[in-house]
């Protein structure tokens, strides 16, 4: 849209009329436009469940859960990409973290509290230690490596039938309500969201996003890039793996489909979608494309035609990602004023 | 000197913005046919975004931030070419009308030997002119030839600039924009580059160039524009601007 004589302004209001300090807490309009959006996703994952309840909707509380586990894979993939690492096996710690729980449960009759702390925790470090001889590798290269971890598990458990082979530990505990699972994960995401948009605003993630933008320039100020890229793994594959352990008491069985593409491909569809480097992006990209999967399932074998379509309207209507968008049109305004002439 | 025949572009009141940020502030300036025109001004002076508002480049940096939803760019004015106007014209049209750009910093392709880096860059001409173009740059550039099967990216900062010109000078323009040919170059390749930038003019080939300092080029330069935060401060011959005391101390290098 073009207006003779004038143009677009765009006025940001973090400049001209907030202010994020002590200040703040000056007006009760200005502490309302700090706390809107931190409150509300808040709000929303608490009372979702307790309305799903209500109206009865058992199969999408189960919907609901599935989109809280993806969405932590989505944040980790989101934390990895913000160190310049693109995986494209996110299956891999979902997997791992989701057979530790399950075989020591299995084997050893370990309860939950114990197994999900083991297996977030030992899983991650196994992971760690699968990446870190590739944590050199960049790029498209790191992303070829990680896709054939998961396959290579899911083809050796197939093999030799570890844990069980192709039928999967059943029988495992389960949680002793839906309650205690659904606002277990609800907590375990937005611990991961609110902590991993604090790091990356940090001085810590300030080195993390300058590895990503120019990692020899980060070598040359002193720092051990590979170091900080295996403790950005460590913190991935524990979101994944704590994942992994919690789905595999949610549902009582572990198998092989734990290592399938989905848990790869989905992750990074939803950063994709929600805008990457933001994590809520992640979280909003997930709890779009989990419940718009399922509910195509009405559609039989047109799901994944819609499902893609829908997808590629997004990406090429919006490629800087729903949630940048949304926050750029929370944060500024635009307005038409006359072209000022030269002093 | 060639004779002037009336301005071959025309630029009236260019504003542009990013975002509120003023870069350009209604500049006019005028190249004739056959000249060599100088735009001079220190970092930040808009001299960039002056050749990109040119030869069209702000159009495509306008679409892609508008697409992610970055900066908004607004350009306002008129580029008057050949009494046609280019502002909202794409910069493969400007292109085929005979305006080739140069951009600054070497642009080139570092993965490509130097004559594929030629070859691709006249890619809008048959094959027959295109061997001849080849044959031309290396004629202006005798040491491009004996580095022909070389990977562009090997080539020292000088053998860069030569290549960037040649690639510019493979579209056959009538208006060849060169934007810093002398950045980060020895005295020197300087002087060797601006005998050839004379060279080219002779071939009938309008020449508009930006540089920070004036001094090496005054010699080929017929008018000079001095710009400031994205004004034209002043415009004159090259004499005229190095008689002005202010100017002199700041871009001339006393």
């Amino acid at each position: 849209m073009v207006k003779e004589g004038y143009r677009k302004e765009r006025l940001d209001r973090g400049i001209k009329a907030r202010c994020d300090s002590i200040f703040m807490l000056t007006s009760y309009r200005e502490i309302l436009y700090m706390l809107l959006p931190r409150v509300l996703p808040i709000a929303a994952l608490i009372i979702i469940p307790l309305v799903l309840e209500v109206s009865g909707q058992v199969y999408w509380q189960k919907v609901f859960i599935l989109a809280c586990v993806i969405s932590l894979l989505a944040m980790g993939w989101d934390y990895l990409a913000s160190v310049g690492l693109v995986s494209l096996g996110q299956a891999l710690f979902f997997g791992v973290g989701a057979y530790i729980a399950g075989a020591l449960n299995h084997y050893l009759k370990w309860p939950i509290f114990l197994t999900i702390p083991v297996a977030t925790l030992g899983g991650a470090l196994i992971c760690t230690l699968l990446l870190a001889p590739i944590i050199r590798m960049r790029g498209i290269y790191f992303g070829m490596v990680t896709l054939a971890f998961p396959l290579f598990f899911n083809r050796i458990i197939e093999a030799t039938k570890l844990c069980g082979g192709t039928e999967g530990l059943p029988g495992l505990t389960q949680f002793p309500t839906i309650w205690v699972a659904t606002y277990l994960i609800i907590g375990a995401l937005l611990i991961c969201l609110f902590a991993f948009r604090r790091i990356i605003d940090t001085d810590y993630g300030m080195v993390l996003r300058g590895i990503r933008d120019n990692d020899r320039a980060i070598m040359a100020s002193g720092i051990n890039i590979y170091w900080v890229k295996v403790q950005a793994i460590f913190i991935c594959a524990a979101a994944g793996a704590f994942a992994g352990a919690f789905m595999s008491h949610h549902i009582g069985i572990v198998g092989m489909s734990v290592f399938a593409l989905d848990m790869s491909i989905m992750p990074v569809a939803a950063v994709v979608l929600g805008g990457g480097g933001t994590f809520a992006g992640a979280t909003l990209g997930t709890f779009i494309l989990v419940p718009l999967s399922e509910f195509l399932r009405a559609y039989g074998t047109l799901r994944i035609a819609i499902y893609s379509l829908v997808m590629v309207v997004c990406v090429v209507g919006l490629p800087e990602g729903i949630f940048h968008y949304l926050q750029r049109k929370y944060h500024q305004f635009d307005r038409w004023v006359t072209v000022e002439a030269k002093e | 000197m060639s004779a002037e025949v009336g301005p071959i572009l025309e630029v009236k009141h260019l504003m542009v913005f990013f975002e509120n940020a003023l870069a350009l502030n209604d500049v006019s300036l005028e190249v004739n046919e056959g000249e060599i025109v100088g735009v001079f001004g220190s970092n930040s002076a808009g001299k960039t975004t002056l050749m990109n508002s040119i030869s069209g480049l702000i159009i495509d940096i306008k679409i892609k931030e508008a697409r992610r939803g970055g900066e908004r760019v607004t350009v306002l004015g008129e580029i008057d070419y050949g009494g046609e106007n280019f502002i909202d014209k794409p910069p493969s049209y400007r292109v085929r009308k005979g305006i080739g750009l140069s951009r600054e910093r070497h642009p080139i392709f570092r993965e490509s030997s130097v004559e594929e880096n030629l070859k691709i860059a006249g890619y809008l001409r048959n094959g027959h002119e295109v061997r001849e173009g080849i044959k031309d740059v290396y004629k202006l550039f005798p040491a491009l030839k004996e580095l022909k099967r070389r990977r562009a990216g090997f080539l020292s900062g000088g053998e860069q600039q030569m290549l960037a010109i040649g690639m510019a000078l493979m579209v056959k323009p009538r208006l060849l924009l060169i934007d810093e040919p002398l950045l980060g170059l020895s005295p020197a390749i300087q002087a060797d580059l601006v005998r050839t930038i004379r060279e080219i003019r002779q071939k009938g080939v309008t020449i508009l160039l930006t540089e920070q300092f004036a001094r090496p080029l005054l010699p080929v330069i017929d008018r000079g524009y001095v710009m400031e935060n994205g004004i034209i401060i002043l415009s004159g011959t090259g004499r005229e601007l190095l008689e002005n005391p202010e100017v002199k101390a700041a871009y001339f290098g006393t």
